[in-house]
């Protein structure tokens, strides 16, 4: 059995913060299925905000009020208003770590405008901040290297829960197939999210929902799975991110007919509109034949930037223009469409990156969550642009510490070796001698294929029961399901697999999340329940893995500051 | 066809029969080569390791003579076309460095205009619709039975944006005029790598080894000799051949051509009229395959 | 119809590697990575590869085509398709583990080599450090390295010469060596000029050529030199060749042969000067050695003017 003080699994941004925050004093390993400078936070482009106010006076009242208004009011306000706070410090300790900002001519981290923010606060790197924030980290990391020990290309499994505590995981190496159970005193999850269940995703293939449902089978619910957020620029087709810092720059989101159609539907912040409103006026425009040559496409014009402009502030912007679609941005618009980008929903945890398992906020002793994977919520129904870095580095922080407390009051608990191991053994085994006929691949582009169909932009009762239908069905089929790969080393055919079974899952919880959700709000709209619900449904979704399938319970939404009110743009 | 001459140091130094094989086969083809007497070294990427600026003003001075001159540019050597090349795409894409190294050229009399003149390695001008024409008019001794393997050298081949082969990774220039010569290319994968001149002080062994690999290809793919169009890349093949651990050990030798050499060859010239019997490696099995 | 020559390994079945051909229908966009996906999933599923964000950012999917290293989701396959074929193999100067997965280790641990992480001048003020426009210039090109191992697989010193740090590490060495905010300038530009350091590039390119961001490792390498010698680290074959050159240039407008090299050894370099005879004796005998009276350049004084006004 492998042992450390704590465990943290997922090394992206969230992650090696938090390796950063305990590793003094404390054995800590951090856990990836990929290399950690793979991870999915270097895909975030367009910037992190805080209330630094170096382009325009701000504050972090501001900002919490943009944040909560953006998330439609499903935001807990105590959480976002301690995060809010902490910005500012947390750009300025990246800083200090050596990450590479964008400045001004003064000399300052320069910021610019994003979707929802009331004032320029994005804090850039070019158009790469996530990259360099990711490469920053990763650098500390590698300055701490006797203290935190890497464990990359390992694959978590499950989580071993005693009762109410963690007490560890069961991982395997991904190069070898060997099984080995982690035993822990506390457990950080920085997984990420999961947007790889629809077909047109701005996610890395890595990001299949394994830390979120590793929790659910432990008994952890998940937190308002339903609300997804739908980036309005992904490249047509393949859904790659095209930073919104394109229109934070001042792009143009154009239809078939050559207007900025943002007019009729956000007329005061137009192309800046928080981004669940933007990719709604997008589909309505593309569902009313409005597309550009009929087809799923809105144009994103930025020639009138000019090229200086782009090579300064979108350079990487341009070459995946150039490189994925053969459009050059300086002389041609860009073709976008809806993208599923962020999972809004994931672990519950409190302010403080604990982990809890109830509307009553019972802890799961020992188990921390942050970044993407958990949900706090400090972004409530819909995400605004920048807020996610922020998340991943202040809760990083926060898990970190919370973990790094309760780790030095507690001594590892005994762990059932053989017992864990044998469960994650057996499905091992279990895949490799079914012999059926279907192909993993199909279930995988149909499960996408209904989630985008029924599941995104727009939703609606029939069709998310279809969904629904259909998701169980193929479940049903991944049990006849025929691996070719048989061997030990280095089998991603396998962790493919098990990636697949997450997803699987995971779909059946959007989905009937989004079902029992009857009302809209943010990132989930219902053309049958077209009006947001506060009377009913101003709470957050609790989805609990029961014998019968899946319950929804709800907790209460932390309000302080700001009471719900009507959101326009 | 009248070219500005940029010879390269190494032509007047080390390798004195690259200059001498370069006007024979003029003389040979009817090209008429005006020696750029007042160009400077080329830097050959070393000077602009000390100061990057004071490398691209001497090669902006170098290509304004050309310029005054009325004259496309030619090269004998790979090192000095791609390094020019550097200059040229350096200078002309930032309106703002191009006036200052125009300030520092100015008062000695040159001002570089840029896309005024054409900068080709000669194996590029012989490449020429017209060059291979030439060639085909003029080929006297045809070179049958000689399997040559060409070794490009590294700077006319990348970075690929500056290079005046049309496939980089693959080119094919040097053979085809191989072929109109008569003689048999031979296409092995070192063809594109690295010599290790640049760091035969640095690192000698590491040097060596490149060198006697690219030679042990060419030698196991069939090849008579390695025709090259750089100097630097003749140094480290022929004049430190000797020495390559790897050749030792396998016991075995090949000899190194310049480009201008072989064209020359096939136009007639003896062997003896091109400096050959100033090569290291001796080239008398040559004769032989062409007697 | 694309036929893809990749090549296959498999210790746990066999010790040799051997290529297998795939054949696919290739749309116009399909990027190589997508028929590597699609290889995968619909006719061999043992096929292995690395890869993630298929959006060239993450740095996982590098592999060789037709014996180059490229980022496999940044290229469309019909564009690299040589006669219908195209040949996969796994990046160069790394250990297969598996098909076209590599063993990084050796990659990172010369990063490690490197210090790669900043080593502030002073203790951090309580805002940001002042960084402006033009010093962030200075490390932005750096800063895009997704580290993919592109420039690692195609070196040519990496080839012969397992010692040498590559591309990868030395440019993400000049991201801290020209970081206005690192305190360890000098410290950092010795280490880098030590044997396997910046002097052992042969500038070959080939890492410019294969980077799939701005990177371009080559360049930052010669940075690093032109802060090294800038900070007086002259004590090494590399700096004092570099030294010898531009002074040669400036006092005749050439290179004097017969100098550079005994002054890149160094004048009391006695085993040095002894490597260099049988070369130089070999030279000598077929009168080969450059002239002994080196002539300088028409219109030298230019030149010399040139180097008055931009090099002291």
């Amino acid at each position: 059995m492998i042992k450390h003080d704590i465990v943290i699994v997922g090394s992206g941004l969230a992650g090696m913060r938090a390796a950063l925050e305990v590793c003094e004093g404390l054995d800590v390993a951090i856990l990836s299925k990929v290399y950690p400078t793979r991870s999915h936070s270097g895909a975030a482009q367009g910037g992190i905000a805080a209330s630094l106010g170096n382009s325009e006076p701000d504050s972090w009242e501001e900002h919490l009020y943009d944040t909560v208004k953006g998330g439609d009011f499903l935001n807990d306000q105590d959480a976002v208003e301690e995060y809010v706070k902490a910005a500012p410090r947390v750009i300025y300790e990246l800083e200090h770590f050596g990450c590479v900002f964008s400045r001004t001519p003064d000399g300052k981290i320069a910021q610019r405008s994003f979707g929802g923010h009331s004032k320029p606060r994005a804090c850039f790197s070019a158009d790469r901040t996530g990259h360099a924030i990711l490469h920053a980290l990763h650098e500390q990391l590698l300055k701490r290297s006797k203290s935190i020990k890497i464990y990359s290309e390992w694959y978590m499994h499950s989580l071993v829960l005693d009762g109410d505590r963690c007490n560890g995981i069961v991982v395997s190496d991904i190069r070898t197939g060997a099984v080995e159970v982690m035993q822990a005193r506390a457990v950080i999850f920085a997984t990420g999210g999961y947007g790889r269940v629809f077909n047109i995703t701005s996610n890395a293939f890595a990001s299949t929902a394994d830390g979120v449902m590793a929790a659910f089978r432990a008994g952890i619910p998940l937190e308002d799975a339903e609300f997804v957020q739908y980036h309005p620029s992904g490249l047509y087709r393949q859904g790659i991110l095209f930073s919104e810092a394109a229109r934070g720059e001042g792009g143009y989101l154009l239809n078939g007919e050559g207007e900025r159609f943002m007019e009729k539907y956000a007329p005061s912040r137009m192309e800046l509109a928080p981004r669940d409103i933007v990719a709604r006026a997008e589909q309505s425009e593309m569902d009313a034949g409005r597309g550009v040559d009929g087809k799923d496409i809105i144009h994103l014009d930025l020639r009138h930037l000019g090229e200086a402009r782009i090579m300064e502030r979108l350079p990487q912007i341009r070459q995946l223009g150039i490189d994925f679609i053969g459009v050059d941005c300086v002389k041609d618009p860009l073709p976008i469409q809806p993208t599923a980008h962020y999972s809004m929903g994931g672990i519950p945890t409190d302010k403080f990156g604990q982990v809890i398992t109830d509307a009553e906020g019972t802890h799961v002793k020992g188990f921390f969550a942050a970044g993407e994977c958990s949900c706090v919520s400090v972004h409530g129904a819909n995400r605004l642009g920048t807020n996610s870095l922020l998340e991943a580095v202040v809760f990083g922080e926060r898990a970190g510490k919370s973990a790094f407390e309760y780790a030095k009051t507690v001594d590892h608990a005994p762990v059932n070796e053989s017992h864990e191991k044998t469960k994650v053994l057996e499905q091992f085994e279990g895949i490799f001698q079914q012999n059926g006929d279907e192909s993993y691949n199909d279930i995988r582009n149909q499960m996408k294929k209904v989630m985008t169909e029924n599941c995104s932009v727009f939703r609606e009762e029939k069709q998310l029961k279809t969904c629904i239908e259909t998701i169980e069905k193929l479940q049903e089929k991944f049990k006849n399901g025929k691996i070719t790969d048989k061997g030990k080393l280095f089998n991603t055919e396998i962790y493919e697999i098990l990636e697949l079974e997450n997803m699987l899952a995971m779909a059946e919880i959007i989905a009937k999340g989004a079902l029992d959700r009857k009302e809209s709000r943010g990132g989930h709209y219902r053309i049958d329940y077209p009006k947001r619900d506060d009377k009913n449904f101003l709470k957050h979704s609790l989805a609990y893995k029961t014998d019968d399938g899946i319950e929804i319970k709800h907790k209460p939404v932390v309000i302080t500051k700001h009471q719900p009110a009507e959101r326009t743009y | 066809m009248k070219f500005a001459l940029f010879t390269g140091c190494v032509a007047k130094g080390a390798t004195r029969e690259l200059m001498l094989s370069t006007m024979k086969s003029a003389e040979g083809l009817g090209i008429e080569f005006i020696e750029m007497k007042s160009a400077a070294c080329c830097g050959a990427g070393v000077v602009s390791e000390k100061n990057p600026l004071l490398a691209d003003a001497l090669n902006a001075r170098s290509i304004a003579i050309a310029e005054e001159q009325d004259l496309d540019l030619v090269t004998i050597c790979s090192t000095c076309q791609g390094i020019l090349k550097k200059t040229e795409s350096h200078v002309d894409s930032d309106p703002a460095y191009k006036e200052k190294v125009n300030n520092v050229l100015e008062e000695g009399g040159h001002h570089y205009a840029g896309g005024k003149i054409k900068i080709q390695h000669f194996a590029n001008v012989l490449g020429t619709e017209e060059g291979l024409k030439l060639l085909r008019d003029k080929v006297k001794r045809p070179l049958t039975g000689l399997k040559t393997a060409a070794f490009y050298g590294c700077y006319v081949l990348r970075p690929s944006g500056l290079s005046l082969y049309e496939d980089p990774d693959n080119p094919t220039g040097m053979e085809e005029i191989f072929e109109i010569l008569g003689a048999t290319p031979v296409y092995y994968d070192s063809r594109t790598k690295c010599c290790g001149f640049p760091i035969i002080m640095m690192n000698k062994n590491a040097s060596h080894d490149m060198a006697g690999n690219a030679l042990i290809d060419a030698i196991d793919s069939g090849a008579d000799c390695v025709v090259t169009g750089c100097p630097l890349c003749h140094l480290s093949l022929d004049a430190y051949q000797p020495e390559i651990d790897r050749m030792n050990k396998k016991g075995c030798s090949i000899p190194i051509l310049h480009l201008p050499q072989l064209v020359a060859l096939a136009l007639g010239y003896s062997p003896q009229e091109l400096g050959m019997d100033k090569h290291i490696i001796s080239t008398t099995r040559l004769d032989e395959i062409l007697a | 119809m694309i036929t893809f020559k990749i090549k296959r390994y498999n210790p746990e079945k066999q010790a040799e590697p051997y290529f297998e051909d795939f054949k696919l229908d290739v749309q116009e966009d399909l990027t190589l990575l997508d028929c590597m996906n699609k290889i995968k999933w619909t006719l061999d599923g043992s096929l292995t590869y690395r890869m993630s964000c298929r959006s060239a950012i993450c740095g996982s999917c590098a592999v060789k085509v037709n014996g180059h290293a490229t980022l496999a989701c940044q290229r469309q396959a019909a564009h690299l398709a040589k006669d219908d074929t195209i040949v996969l193999e796994p990046l160069g100067n790394m250990k297969p583990i598996k098909d076209l997965a590599v063993d990084f280790k050796p990659f990172w641990d010369k990063i490690d080599k490197v210090k790669p992480y900043l080593q502030p001048k002073q203790k951090a003020p309580e805002k940001e450090r002042v960084q402006s426009p033009e010093q962030f210039k200075l490390i932005d090109d750096s800063s895009t390295c997704i580290m993919c191992g592109a420039c690692h697989s195609d070196c040519n010193v990496l080839e012969v010469d397992e010692n040498f740090l590559g591309p990868a590490a030395l440019a993400k060495a000049q991201r801290f060596v020209q970081d206005s905010r690192d305190g360890k300038t000098l410290e950092r530009v010795k280490n880098l000029s030590k044997p396997g350091g910046i002097w052992d590039c042969t500038h070959c390119g080939e890492c410019v050529e294969r980077c799939p961001k701005p990177a371009r490792p080559f360049d930052r390498i010669k940075e690093i030199m032109t802060v090294a010698l800038e900070q007086g680290v002259t004590n090494n074959n590399g700096a004092r060749h570099a030294l010898s050159f531009a002074k040669s240039v400036k006092s005749s407008g050439r290179l004097n042969e017969n100098i550079i090299p005994v002054e890149s050894v160094g004048f009391f370099n006695f085993k040095g000067l002894f490597d260099l005879l049988p070369v130089g004796l070999r030279m000598f005998f077929k009168g080969k050695n450059p002239p002994i009276l080196h002539k300088s350049i028409d219109e030298v004084e230019d030149v010399k003017r040139i180097y008055m006004e931009l090099d002291e």
